[in-house]
């Protein structure tokens, strides 16, 4: 990205060391400085604790749990997502618009609330439910995890393909379609590569987001350690139990991935966006 | 630059000599919501030619295109290719080159897998693939570029890139949407030639669209001048520019002046001035009024009386402005008509602008440079006035309210 600096101002610009100084200033407290705490306190007592809290066999079935049912997630949002932005930009019906709202909506919603929902349709005594048999209950199972984490994740894979589909020019899959191919090599050869770029960060945001899902999960998955404890409501239990270290580790992870993902987004674009020129 | 010559390209894309007919359109009509687009539209191509669609932006030629390539539906009419009617096949079944305005090449792709994609999408085998990509690259001569991607080469490449990508499937037809909107004027004349040059070697029957005059006067073995969702006049350059079947074909292909007047008796009488039209006015009847519609370029002024042979008089005029553009010179003169009685002021009309109101008609004449050298006027010389060439048409406007 190439930056253009303030030329108009002659001699020393004052408010340049003011402006970057109260901006730093401002997210030292509310940013940067919790972030830094947790590295500093997870690694207070050493790397050896820090290593052995990591290790612990609920710490490891948290972080798999939440890595497993974030990438069906995604994998879900990603493909549907696609699917969904391709309906809605290649085809007028009505209530179409009503759709991309819906389609959206779970942005806005508290998460608590979406967890609150899921349980009202599939518990036990839910609308659906009720009709299923004891074995067939899926709240309070891994299942019922991915099931919040596609809800609350929903619009984002959208978000991100929808407006590339809608600026995407149509004599490339009208020049497909002349040169002899049916719709789905169209979109398999033309279509989807061009997609490339928006695929990945869709599948990257959604991925994050889902992994650090707590207030849709802890209402749905029970939180029974081992068996539907993911990362975040690991951290949340182990701190309700006073042992900090072993939340602290989690912490530590967590924080370290959606670094890890954020700065793929953000330094990987040219090459995800590559060839959009020309 | 010249195009790589490749004897073996002849025969082989010319799928049905027999007929001579490549494409035929049959009364094509569309509407889009509750305005005409296009009225009765029909034309053919014959193999190996190539046919320019002219028209202003609006006019409905791309609507045109766009449905014989099976990317609109007509709401009635016929598309016709090789004697099979193709109409209610989709776009992906009728083997038609689109060439599109901006050459939609497929940006994740190299030239090669760009020329490559019609027959993979085909599974032909490999080696076919690449025996046809090599003849096609080195036919429309890049070689070096084979492995750049679209946004790497420039507009003049990224068009033979689109066409080479056609030809390697063997289209039916060419259709060419206003293949050089996008480069400037210099690079534009160069590749019309380059076009021309490979569409004579492939011999594949080609449509082209555009609204510059010129390039269809260059690129068309025949013209079809489209206004307003109707075809005004179809034929060769030559027709539609010396023998404009209607004023928005003279005006539209080039300058043209235009007077009103009425035929009579082997002639059409404007004003005062009497024009020897025998053969012209053959189709009128007596006393009809008529536009009489003449190039710049077909007027012959004299000091003297003696206009040069084949030359018919119009009238007397005075020289008004006198400007050297270039190649040629440009004379705005006055022609000497005084209206007879009952006409009134406008019948007669001139394609130029004049600000200010006089007697007598202004029209615009040119010279070629030789011409120009031997013989020179001032503003106000008195000259005599003949035309080589003109056409006489129907006055509808007119002849309606009477």
């Amino acid at each position: 990205m190439k930056i253009t600096t303030i030329k108009h101002v002659s001699g020393f610009d004052v408010a340049r060391p003011v402006s970057i100084g109260m901006m730093l200033g401002i997210m030292l407290p509310l940013v940067l400085l919790p972030l830094l705490s947790i590295f500093v306190y997870g690694f207070g007592k050493g790397p050896g604790a820090f290593f052995s809290s990591l290790v612990a066999p609920e710490a490891v079935f948290a972080l798999k749990l939440s890595v497993a049912t974030s990438f069906w997630a995604t994998v879900f949002n990603v493909v549907f997502g696609l699917f969904a932005a391709y309906v809605l930009s290649r085809y007028d019906f009505w209530g179409r618009n009503a759709v991309i709202v819906t389609i959206s909506l779970p942005t806005a919603i508290p998460t608590a609330v979406a967890g609150f929902a899921l349980l009202l349709l599939w518990g036990r005594y839910g609308m659906i439910g009720k009709f299923l048999s004891e074995r067939q209950q899926i709240m309070f199972t891994p299942y019922a995890i991915i099931l919040a984490n596609i809800f609350v994740t929903f619009p984002l894979a959208f978000g991100v393909i929808k407006p590339v589909f809608d600026t995407m020019s149509r004599s490339l899959e009208e020049a497909s379609a002349t040169i002899g191919a049916t719709r789905w090599q169209t979109f398999w050869h033309v279509t989807l590569p061009s997609l490339r770029g928006a695929i990945v960060s869709g599948a990257l945001l959604t991925f994050a987001r889902a992994v650090g899902e707590f207030g849709s999960t802890i209402l749905v998955s029970g939180n029974l350690a081992g068996r539907t404890q993911t990362a975040p409501l690991y951290i949340f239990a182990k701190f309700n139990e006073g042992q900090i270290e072993a939340a602290n580790a989690i912490a530590i992870v967590l924080a370290l991935l959606s670094f890890i993902i954020f700065s793929v987004l953000f330094f990987a674009r040219d090459w995800l966006e590559f060839a959009q020129e020309a | 630059m010249a195009l790589a010559m490749d004897r073996d390209l002849h025969v082989s894309w010319a799928p049905d000599r027999s007929s001579g007919v490549a494409a035929s359109v049959r009364g094509i009509s569309k509407r889009f919501r509750k305005s005409r687009v296009l009225e009765d539209i029909s034309f053919d191509v014959a193999e190996g030619e190539s046919l320019v669609l002219l028209g202003a932006s609006g006019s409905g030629k791309t609507t045109i295109l766009r449905i014989i390539a099976g990317l609109e539906q007509p709401d009635s009419g016929r598309v016709i290719l090789h004697g099979k009617d193709v109409t209610d096949l989709p776009a992906r079944e009728r083997g038609v080159g689109v060439i599109f305005q901006a050459y939609a090449l497929f940006p994740r792709m190299t030239v090669e897998k760009n020329i490559a994609y019609g027959l993979k999408i085909r599974h032909r085998p490999r080696k076919e693939k690449r025996e046809t990509v090599d003849r096609l690259i080195k036919l429309v001569q890049l070689e070096q570029h084979r492995k750049k991607y679209p946004w790497q080469l420039s507009g003049g490449q990224q068009q033979r890139v689109a066409i080479a990508r056609t030809l390697a499937y063997k289209p039916q037809v060419l259709l060419f949407d206003e293949p050089f909107g996008a480069l400037d004027a210099q690079t534009r004349v160069h590749l019309r030639r380059e076009i021309r040059t490979l569409l004579r070697q492939v011999r594949v029957p080609s449509i082209f669209i555009t609204h510059d005059q010129e390039e269809a006067l260059e690129l068309g073995d025949r013209i079809a001048v489209l206004n307003d969702g109707h075809l005004e006049q179809v034929g060769t350059p030559d027709e539609v520019y010396n023998h404009p079947a209607t004023e928005y074909v003279a005006t539209f292909l080039g300058a043209a002046n235009l007077l009103l007047g009425v035929a009579t008796g082997g002639s059409v009488e404007i004003g005062t001035a009497r024009l020897p039209a025998d053969k012209e006015t053959r189709r009128f009847r007596d006393g009809q009024s008529v536009k009489l519609v003449f190039r710049p370029e077909d007027v012959r002024i004299s000091q003297d009386a003696n206009l040069p042979e084949g030359c018919r008089r119009l009238t007397n005029g005075v020289i008004e402005e006198v400007n050297f553009v270039g190649a040629y010179e440009r004379l705005t003169v006055r022609l000497d008509l005084t209206h007879r009685k009952g006409d009134t002021d406008s019948l007669y009309q001139v394609t130029i602008n004049t600000p200010e109101k006089m007697t007598g008609v202004p029209i615009m004449v040119t010279r070629p440079k030789p011409e120009a050298n031997a013989l020179r006027f001032k503003n106000g010389d008195r000259v005599a006035i003949g035309l080589t060439s003109f056409s006489v048409l129907p006055n509808y406007t007119l002849a309606r309210p009477r």
